[in-house]
């Protein structure tokens, strides 16, 4: 078994001599995570909405000034101060030419007699341009949440039936956007370290000579599949480990997790790392040519972080893509990642990925010596 | 003293295609021994075979008296090989190279050092031992290769096709260098080359192997005797009717005549006799010769003679191969 840690040693000292290969492994997620986790996940600010005010009564002005003076409030996750900027407007087609043009994202309609009605059935509009969805969602939120903190500060006598609170409380603390696609980062540039570190050097081995090179040696075939595949491992721990440190430094990523939860995140990453770079390598050793392998490495990629819930949530899925994510090994990496590291979950919420990560792993390295024997 | 190598009725088949053909030989201890022919001819698969590579279809072979079917293990660590292409790292320095190749053998820590120090110093390596591969030249990459596969102390060494690819100096410095090994160390060395020079240099006997079949086996002397039995006279003619040639072909003074375009190629038992006797009998019979060269036979030669072609038309075949499939990556 010694052999293994030779063939191993081989692949690392090369790597360590030419570290930009899997740094480059790194770079790729990490501008990802950067780029799109603060574009997506920033909270609407600053839009501007228009108030459009027939009736003058204290009931709207009340709610005016709220609109106004919502601050600190949270609204998906999201902390909404200054979502966004009231203007006034003198009448409502004035304001609605104005949506149209693309200068507002809202009007608060306040009609006339609102403020006499109320009580009665008053009713204030909210005109949203959604074809934002995002926008629309947000202001609309917090429209609502403002409406309903009026209506439990009006003392109407009698109080009228038909009224009801809610009450949201968070289970966890906020967590961010960039937040929520960090795991996803971190399995990404494990698939990264797998195609480049793994796929590709094994195939300039084998193109090269060196892995039947190996035959002439007294190095065991398995020693040399566990040692292509130790090394092909120690390499994605390591962009995974050093993305999980970026993230932590630059995106501000905060784990909540104990040392317990630390050691359920690595060994998370360890299973997958495993997994992928086994099925890298069985592809790279079977590839057609090596023109194949490059073309075809990063589609896979593609489809493998798009249906593993990495951006958006599972939830939001069509059928067609949940039923592709049910089989995504990244998917149940991911899904483990935020348990442990947002709700500092323990070992029975993330069994079943386990189970499902090591079923692929070992199948995965099953089809990885399979692929060697018909190589070598 | 038992063969080093012994090869018995060896064949590989793959498909319908038979690479090699039921052959039999014995390569002594010590001895360097040549395997030539042209590109195709068999002489890979051959030695794919005896380095364990490939199973052989039928028969089997004894490196150091173990079994390539049997005793797999024993014959890898009896052998070393060098492969046609280099599969040194090239991110790696000299040392490391050794030093990872001997952990594959399994050759101890210290006895490493020391190894690796006294065999990069015979190859003039010694004083580049740090430097990573990949500023080294081509000729300095063949000596590292070569000192690499002796790491373990092999009986027999394998090489395939040496000094493709180097320049004439870099490939006497390879000669030198293997040559000087040989001395010093206990070992067998077999090389497949087409170069019929280097074979002629380096090696004590040759088998010529074309249509993976054993065509002549023996020292190079022994074999430019037994196919030509003399010298040849190469002529440039001018004119050269045919009923010129025929007469030289029925003549009692030649062994042999090849013509290829105005060279005629005329093999005789002995030089100095037969050569005023051609100029007279090409002259009667209404030819023209130019000039003319007496010179000893030569490897091409002999394998001309054996094969029914000359090697070199095969190394200008494999060269463009080996251009076209550069330019094709």
């Amino acid at each position: 078994m010694k052999g293994a840690l030779w063939v191993c040693e081989r692949d690392l000292r090369k790597f360590l001599r030419q570290p930009a290969i899997v740094l480059g492994a790194i770079v790729g997620p990490f501008l990802t995570l950067i780029l799109l986790g603060f574009a997506f996940g920033g909270a609407i600010t600053h839009a501007p909405v228009a108030v459009v005010r027939e009736s003058y009564g204290p009931v709207s002005t009340n709610f005016i000034d709220v609109l106004r003076n919502q601050q600190n409030c949270v609204y998906g996750g999201v902390n909404c101060a200054n979502a966004y900027d009231l203007v006034d407007v003198s009448d409502l087609g004035t304001a609605q030419t104005m949506l149209r043009q693309g200068l507002l994202k809202a009007i608060v309609y306040i009609p006339l007699g609102f403020d006499s009605s109320i009580g009665n059935s008053a009713v204030a509009t909210v005109y949203l341009d959604n074809t934002d969805p995002l926008s629309a969602a947000a202001i609309s939120g917090l429209m609502t949440q403002a409406a309903s903190q009026i209506s439990a500060q009006v003392q109407i006598t009698p109080p009228p039936d038909t009224v009801m609170t809610l009450d949201l409380a968070n289970m966890y603390r906020d967590v961010l956007y960039i937040e929520f696609m960090a795991p996803g980062s971190l399995i990404q540039s494990i698939m990264f370290a797998s195609i480049i570190g793994g796929g590709i050097s094994i195939l300039f081995d084998k193109q090269r000579g060196i892995i039947e090179g190996y035959l002439v040696t007294p190095l065991k075939q398995y020693e040399i599949v566990v040692g292509v595949l130790l090394a092909g491992v120690t390499k994605a721990m390591f962009s995974a480990t050093t993305m999980l440190i970026l993230a932590i430094l630059f995106a501000g990523v905060r784990p909540m997790t104990n040392f317990f939860g630390f050691i359920l995140i690595f060994f998370t990453l360890f299973l997958t790392s495993l997994g992928l770079i086994s099925m890298m390598t069985a592809y790279a050793v079977r590839a057609p040519a090596p023109e194949v392998y490059q073309f075809t490495a990063f589609p896979i990629n593609l489809i493998l972080y798009f249906t593993s819930g990495a951006v958006y949530p599972l939830e939001g899925f069509p059928s067609w893509m949940r039923t592709m994510a049910s089989i995504n090994p990244e998917a149940y990496a991911i899904h483990a990642l935020r348990v442990v590291m947002y709700k500092g979950a323990g070992l029975p919420a993330v069994i079943g990925d386990f189970g499902f990560l090591a079923l692929f792993t070992v199948l995965m390295i099953a089809l990885a010596t399979a692929a060697f024997r018909r190589a070598l | 003293m038992e063969a080093a190598v012994q090869i018995l009725d060896i064949t590989k088949r793959f498909g319908d295609l038979t690479a090699v053909n039921k052959i039999n030989f014995a390569i002594d201890t010590r001895e360097i021994f040549g395997l030539i022919g042209p590109n195709g001819a068999g002489k890979t698969t051959l030695i794919r075979m005896l380095t364990t590579i490939i199973p052989p279809t039928e028969g089997t072979a004894k490196i150091a008296g173990y079994d390539i079917r049997e005793e797999q293990d024993q014959v890898r660590r009896s052998i070393g090989v060098v492969s046609q292409a280099t599969t040194l790292d090239v991110e790696l320095t000299a040392w490391e190279n050794m030093n990872i190749y001997a952990k594959y053998y399994g050759v101890p820590a210290e006895t490493r050092k020391e190894r690796i120090k006294e065999l990069l110093d015979v190859v003039g390596l010694g004083d580049r031992a740090s430097f990573t591969v990949g500023s080294y030249s081509g000729g300095m990459k063949r000596r590292l290769e070569l000192v690499r596969s002796l790491i373990h102390r092999p009986k027999v060494l394998f090489l395939d096709e040496p000094t493709t690819g180097l320049d004439p100096q870099a490939r006497s410095a390879v000669w030198e260098y293997l040559r000087g090994l040989h001395e010093k160390q206990e070992i067998t060395v077999v090389i497949t080359t087409h170069y019929l020079e280097e074979a002629e240099a380096l090696c004590d006997r040759v088998a010529i192997v074309d249509y993976g079949k054993l065509m002549a086996l023996g020292t190079p002397t022994e074999l430019k005797r037994k196919v030509m039995g003399g010298d040849v006279i190469e002529a440039e003619v001018g004119v050269l009717p045919n009923q010129a040639l025929e007469a030289l072909k029925n003549s009692q003074i030649a062994l042999d005549v090849k013509k290829r375009e105005n060279i005629l190629t005329v093999l005789v038992k002995s030089g100095a006799e037969a050569l005023p006797r051609i100029v007279e009998l090409v002259g009667r019979n209404g030819g023209k010769i130019r000039t003319m060269t007496l010179r000893e036979p030569t490897l091409d030669d002999v394998f001309l003679s054996f094969t029914g072609r000359s090697i070199r038309e095969d190394t200008a075949v494999t060269n463009k191969r080996f251009v076209s499939s550069w330019a094709g990556r």
